[in-house]
């Protein structure tokens, strides 16, 4: 059989399980097994023991559980609650007031939190109502939610990024500081749009609520200082190579602890339950991990990415052209896939593909993790659209509506950092 | 055998054997809560010596191989993790076309579907299982200042394939009995 055809072949065996129901990770790991007893001759059950025993116990990949378990603890503190009441008082006199606080709401908790459906249902539990009571146009609440949440997948600490750092072996920490300005600059671009929908239309938001003086503003906000010096210590320990990612993430979980418990409203029996949550994602997460890394090992042995590889680099496609490609490629499967999949495919079939055209594997992360935050909002399958139909009930298809110019922003977002690159790579390239 | 139609079994009292397979799955999840919570312990105990030592205090500067304990630990979260995760619908899983299918397409699928994983675990199992009577045999260490035995945390790992294997059975005849999927369906995508 020829390259191509072997690759159809393999990649439709994939698509059946994924559809029959097969679990992610089993599937990964079904077709690496397809791969290599078929197309190899390589002894199939040893390499996959020792590739998932090889993987499985990292020290980078240490930081996983522990980031999840800080975003855990957070969500059930009164952060939640003490985010829309320290963030009010400053936006009412923007133009399309409270609604920002939807954007840096989810900015600020996903700077704490690496989860994008964690943060859409943390700020949107209290938001939504504040935001519904006010007489805020819905489709613009739902829409800034949805889209703001994503930013969870992108600012640091990041999931998404520690999976892509781990199965590419890139730096968790220079990924984690490349995802900094890009992820302000899509909080840029959200605010902007509702300014200008504001500015276009300002009947469309309810008059602004009384000012309140400096002191009674800094006095709502006192609550907020200490998850700002939180974000600061994980962010900037990485940031100055003071801690590794690992590191930062267990004194972060540790500092979040106290930051609950001394805020008051938090308990050991909601501890014991964040931790719970915890070894569960992080379980899911990390053997989706081990399914993708037998893919890869499997992939290498019957040559299949190597060959695609230099058969896309014989056509002598531009970068922007294969970019092009790929950016509709994963639209398309983000409708159907959630976002690690799509990651942990990436790396095993794309990235020599990537790198024989000249494209740097750091930039590519963070390209991938927003084409990633796009296909959050697209349905069928989008997992914050799933996360506020919980919350408000409303078909996801209104949803999807409401949250479409957020996928287009992310769109414009992904042109913005492939026209200038140094938005993603000057400041890991300041670190050093 | 007569095999019970649906609405066997007054889910109100569960009999003896589901008690104690779902004791079996939590407590399992509950000691990969604390290699999670032990792991961070056991980092943020580093990164308070290593501020100790630089503020002068007489202490170790290091905890010896904390960096693979830290990396054991977490391998033991993950395969103790495992059949909980399973069983509360945490593994992510496509929904959107068994989701769609008539009641009856979607028994055959979910069957199907665990039947393979079922299978999948089971060839995952035997290879691990000599992979940790190998590292036994062979007297593997792991690389750093206190050389731990590789089996000793192999074997965890093929404790919570087997422990899945178990789940997915147990999944499997379910299903089979109520003639419909069984699983939770709460984080399909």
């Amino acid at each position: 059989m020829s390259d191509p055809l072997i690759g159809l072949v393999l990649l439709l065996v994939l698509f059946a399980m994924l559809a029959l129901g097969l679990w992610v990770a089993l599937a990964l790991a079904a077709v690496a097994l397809v791969a290599m007893l078929a197309f190899s001759n390589a002894p199939a059950g040893l390499v996959m023991a020792t590739t998932f025993w090889g993987h499985s116990h990292s020290w980078s990949l240490a930081a996983l559980p522990l980031f999840i378990l800080m975003g855990e603890i957070l969500l059930r503190s009164r952060l939640s609650k003490d985010m829309f009441t320290g963030l009010a008082p400053w936006l009412g006199g923007l133009p399309g007031r409270l609604l920002h606080v939807n954007v840096l709401g989810c900015a600020i908790f996903a700077a704490v939190s690496g989860s994008s459906a964690a943060t859409a249902a943390t700020i949107g539990r209290m938001s939504v109502p504040e935001l519904d009571a006010r007489g805020y146009p819905q489709s613009l609440v739902i829409g800034t939610l949805a889209g703001s949440a994503t930013l969870g997948l992108l600012i640091p600490p990041s999931i998404i990024l520690i999976v892509y750092g781990v199965a590419t072996e890139q730096s968790i920490a220079r990924l984690f500081v490349a995802g900094i300005l890009p992820g302000l600059m899509l909080v840029v671009l959200f605010a902007l749009y509702v300014a200008v929908r504001a500015w276009l239309n300002p009947a469309l938001i309810p008059a602004a609520p009384a000012r309140l003086p400096m002191r009674d503003r800094l006095a709502a906000s006192r609550a907020l200082i200490p998850v700002a010096l939180l974000i600061l210590g994980v962010i900037g320990s990485i940031y100055t190579g003071l801690a590794s990612p690992t590191d930062a993430a267990a004194l972060g979980v540790v500092l979040s602890v106290i930051l609950a418990f001394s805020t008051g409203g938090f308990s050991w029996a909601l501890l014991g339950d964040a931790l719970m949550s915890a070894a569960r994602t992080s379980c899911m997460i990390a053997l989706i991990l081990l399914g993708a890394a037998f893919l890869s090992v499997a992939m290498g042995f019957t040559g299949l990415p190597r060959n695609l590889a230099a058969w896309i680099g014989a056509m002598g496609l531009s970068p922007y052209a294969l970019l092009a490609v790929l950016t509709l490629f994963f639209i398309v499967l983000g409708c159907f896939l959630d976002g690690i999949s799509v990651v942990v495919l990436t790396t095993s079939i794309i990235l020599p593909m990537i790198q024989a055209v000249g494209i740097d594997p750091l930039w590519f992360g963070i390209y991938l993790v927003i084409v990633v935050e796009m296909s959050q909002i697209t349905p069928p399958v989008g997992f914050n659209l799933f996360v506020i139909q919980g919350l408000t009930g409303l078909d996801i298809l209104k949803i999807a509506k409401a949250a479409f110019p957020f996928f287009l922003l992310l769109l414009l977002g992904v042109v913005l950092i492939t026209a200038f690159p140094g938005i993603v790579t000057s400041l890991p390239d300041a670190m050093g | 055998m007569t095999i019970p139609g649906p609405g066997a079994g007054d889910p109100a009292r569960p009999p003896a054997i589901r008690r104690f397979l779902d004791g079996l799955y939590r407590g399992a999840g509950i000691l990969a809560a604390a290699c999670i919570a032990g792991l961070c312990l056991l980092i943020s105990a580093q990164i308070l010596l290593n501020a100790g030592t630089r503020l002068g205090l007489p202490l170790p500067p290091t905890i010896p191989s904390y960096a693979d304990f830290a990396g054991y630990g977490l391998a033991c979260a993950t395969f103790l993790a495992l059949p909980w995760t399973l069983r509360t619908g945490g593994h992510v899983r496509v929904g959107l076309v068994t989701q769609r299918l008539p009641a009856r397409a979607a028994f055959v699928a979910e069957l199907i579907a665990l039947t393979l994983a079922a299978t999948m675990v089971a060839y995952a199992l035997t290879y691990t299982v000599l992979l940790a009577e190998e590292s036994h045999r062979f007297g593997d260490t792991s690389p750093g200042i206190v050389p731990i035995p590789l089996w000793l945390p192999q074997s965890v790992m093929v404790l919570g394939l087997a422990l899945l294997l178990v789940a997915l059975i147990d999944s499997l005849v379910g299903t089979w009995r109520a003639r419909a999927p069984v699983l939770a369906r709460t984080a399909e995508e």
